[in-house]
């Protein structure tokens, strides 16, 4: 953890607020776009997002520095989704409109086949991912978060996240498989028509 | 896995249960090599790893989204 995060986190927990809302700032959007890619539901995302900076602000005072603090607000984020997951685990709504995508340079027809995309990679994800396999893959292929860190943060060992890590990437690429993909079918034409170069 | 002279040779269940690490460079040199080896000589194989590859570059096309809102002005509350 670098001097600037430590020092933070010690005003923070002094009642310093302006500690308090840059350290958790920093953190945000990794935490909305980590918890979007795990339900597939912006609201719950939202909902999720909220709960966790809560909690970390509850919780600060225990936070011991051993881990890093983005560590520490994953740990809380993904707590907080399995404890939701186990809840309502069938519960699932994905909008197009929720995956919101900067698109001011491109024409309508790729805006509209990149929105598709997304919703093709988040639909395989909540779709045909066990829960342990999604927060893997996220983590490590959309986060590029270290194997170190995974397993702290999941609590699993290295050789656990090792394997769970390759099973999740392997059902994930037999989904675009079995789907037809066109980056592995050269004989259909998926939703992006090959347009996307892959 | 066995050696022929300095190489390691590793069939193609052990080379496919290591494409995850190979591919993140996780994987020692001697190792390394040895899946290397292994891909050069086999085309199922090279096929699966490919189709692993690009799988991933299609889940690296998912988009990082702005905040909604703003989660942590913690103020006025407490």
């Amino acid at each position: 953890m670098d001097i600037i995060e430590l020092n933070l986190i010690e005003m923070a927990r002094r009642g310093d607020r302006s500690s308090l809302n840059e350290l958790f700032s920093q953190h945000q959007r990794y935490i909305f776009n980590l918890t979007l890619q795990l339900t597939g539901d912006a609201a719950r995302a939202d909902d999720l997002t909220q709960e966790t900076f809560l909690m970390a602000f509850r919780k600060l005072h225990s936070f011991r520095c051993q881990a890093g603090f983005r560590t520490w607000l994953s740990r809380i984020a993904i707590n907080l989704f399995r404890l939701e997951f186990r809840r309502k685990p069938k519960h699932f709504s994905l909008c197009l409109d929720e995956t919101r995508i900067p698109s001011h340079q491109d024409n309508p027809e790729r805006v509209v086949i990149k929105r598709e995309l997304q919703w093709c990679i988040l639909h395989n994800l909540q779709q045909h991912l066990p829960a342990k396999y999604r927060e893997v893959l996220v983590l490590r292929d959309i986060h590029h978060i270290s194997y170190k860190e995974i397993s702290e943060i999941l609590g699993w060992t290295m050789s656990k996240t090792k394997t769970c890590l390759h099973r999740a990437r392997q059902m994930f690429r037999q989904q675009f498989i079995n789907n037809k993909c066109k980056a592995f079918a050269d004989d259909y034409l998926c939703i992006c028509e090959g347009i996307l170069e892959l | 896995m066995y050696l022929r002279g300095d190489i390691r040779i590793m069939n193609c269940t052990e080379a496919k249960a290591l494409f995850s690490e190979f591919y993140d460079g996780e994987l020692n040199q001697e190792i390394t090599q040895a899946v290397k080896e292994h891909l050069a000589d086999c085309q199922e194989c090279k096929e699966e790893y490919k189709n692993l590859k690009k799988s991933l570059k299609i889940l690296k096309k998912l988009k990082i989204l702005e905040v909604p809102r703003n989660y942590v002005s913690f103020n006025q509350e407490r």
